[in-house]
């Protein structure tokens, strides 16, 4: 059985590529065979964050118009056997991909036996982000801790409940997950950000993870490496207790209070 | 199973009570010809929506008890208008005239624009208590039942319980928008909008269990809510008209 997550967010730069990266690398270190795609079409990302970029010879636009075969275009992680990436394709606009197109890939991708399927949506509620989550059985909606990042997942939560195969057709919604990243706990306590009650509330779910705000992110993007991979970093470990609940585990949420400040960080000031 | 033993398990008719909105005729005259002409002017307006429609005859503004033979004389005439009268509304003289040209007598109607009971202060008495069976409400839109909604309203979207109430038991988020021509209920937090009465309701209200709003309307009254006032935000909150103002009250002082 294989199942469709959609990673979406409505604003841009909230770590939905971050996150489909982490997400896959983390699935397929649990043995789970992983494809993910990105659909945002002109705009690739996910190949650099997964260290794949000089390997993109076919994409997902390729495949759709029947240049090459799903099979040529599945690019094969280097460092986790059953992980595979389809590249969006740099040079096309959005409207090479239409949802029959998008159906076909993602059958093709069911017959070959994949356990789960990514689909790294673009920004904003138009075409691509629409398609990437149409046929959706879950969603993780990455949400920064702000208010215009929480009215915009609203936003895409709205969509996900009408806009998806599951909604027409009436079988069933997609089940939604909120993923926080970028969270400080520092701030939350100094009132400077939502904090995850306050998103939770907001938007009347719970969270699937919450990412700290870390340097280890940008540094491994650029080192082209998922940042899951970075082990013993905390966002590494918030990202596997992400993927441990994907997968039905319950657990608690680390990284969301406060550091209590040491003896000598409140006497010199820390 | 044989035929006869799902027979046997199955009565051969049930009956329950359907609430079915059903069109009055007040007559003020027993004249056919001047009857069917009025008719035909009305019908002209909107002849599908009266196309063979059920109608019951009111003949409380009479001034005099009309005979039997009249009386089916006016049925023709309805008849040739287009509609089908099925029953007398309760009144003075329908009771045997009914009985002889073989009609049911329909009773407890609402007078015809009276306000909802919630609408005053003090609930109307109810003009006829009418035990009777064949008891028809007037085909008055808020006799439909409330529309239940219970996912969350999000963002963007837009709800609208026409004729009706509308019960939401989740949240409405910001930039979304809910309306009702009844009552709006809100379980759980507004941060975006709601308006009740959108068709000139003015006894309409709405309930909130959680004020956070972006706009309250009532009956086409709002108010903007560029600040929240601190003293309704997070508490619940009724908004309803008193006269030409939108009035907010907090529910738990």
């Amino acid at each position: 059985m294989t199942e469709i997550i959609v990673v979406t967010s409505g604003k841009g730069g909230v770590g939905k590529t971050t996150t489909s990266a982490s997400l896959s690398t983390g699935l397929a270190r649990k043995g789970k065979k992983v494809a993910v795609i990105d659909f945002d079409i002109g705009l690739r990302n996910l190949d650099l964050i997964m260290g794949c970029e000089r390997r993109v010879v076919y994409d997902f636009v390729n495949v759709i118009q029947g240049d090459c075969t799903l099979k040529q275009a599945l690019i094969k992680d280097k460092r986790l056997e059953t992980l595979y990436i389809l590249a969006a394709s740099q040079t096309r606009d959005k409207d090479a991909l239409t949802l029959e197109g998008v159906r076909k890939v993602l059958d093709e991708l069911i017959a070959e036996g994949f356990d789960y399927i990514l689909c790294d949506s673009p920004a904003g509620i138009e075409k691509g982000a629409h398609l990437a989550m149409y046929y959706a059985d879950r969603a993780v909606v990455v949400v920064n801790p702000e208010v215009s990042s929480v009215r915009d997942s609203d936003r895409i939560l709205g969509l996900l409940a009408s806009k998806t195969e599951h909604a027409e057709k009436g079988d069933g919604r997609v089940k939604e997950h909120l993923l926080l990243t970028r969270y400080s706990p520092r701030r939350v306590a100094a009132g400077e950000m939502l904090s995850v009650a306050d998103v939770q509330e907001i938007l009347g779910l719970d969270v699937i993870g919450v990412i700290p705000e870390s340097a280890d992110v940008l540094s491994a993007s650029n080192a082209g490496t998922p940042v899951i991979l970075n082990e013993g970093t905390d966002v590494s470990n918030a990202y596997s207790d992400a993927v441990e609940r994907l997968l039905g585990a319950e657990l608690p949420l680390r990284f969301v209070d406060a550091p209590k400040k040491g003896f000598f960080a409140r006497v010199f000031g820390g | 199973m044989s035929t006869t033993a799902e027979a046997a398990q199955k009565a051969a008719l049930e009956i329950r009570y359907a609430q079915v909105g059903l069109l009055q005729m007040k007559l003020r005259t027993i004249n056919p010809g001047t009857i069917l002409d009025e008719l035909t002017g009305k019908l002209a307006t909107a002849p599908q929506f009266f196309k063979q429609t059920a109608i019951c005859l009111d003949l409380r503004e009479l001034e005099a008890e009309p005979g039997v033979a009249e009386m089916r004389e006016v049925v023709e005439a309805v008849r040739r208008g287009g509609m089908r009268v099925i029953g007398l509304t309760e009144g003075e003289f329908s009771t045997a005239l009914a009985q002889s040209m073989g009609l049911p007598v329909i009773a407890g109607f609402r007078p015809q624009g009276a306000p909802r009971a919630a609408a005053a202060a003090p609930p109307a008495p109810v003009e006829a208590p009418a035990p009777a069976p064949a008891q028809a409400p007037a085909p008055t839109p808020q006799s439909l039942p409330a529309l239940i909604h219970t996912q969350p309203v999000r963002s963007g979207q837009r709800l609208y319980a026409r004729d009706r109430d509308l019960i939401i038991t989740a949240t409405v988020g910001a930039g979304a928008e809910v309306m009702a021509d009844g009552c709006v209920h809100i379980y759980g937090s507004l941060r975006g909008r709601a308006m009740a009465g959108v068709r000139g309701d003015t006894g309409a209200r709405v309930f909130v269990q959680e004020f956070r709003a972006e706009l309250i309307a009532v009956a086409g009254v709002f108010k903007i809510f560029e600040q929240l006032p601190k003293d309704l935000a997070g508490h619940p909150v009724q908004a309803l008209l008193a006269g030409e103002e939108l009035r907010l009250v907090r529910l738990d002082v």
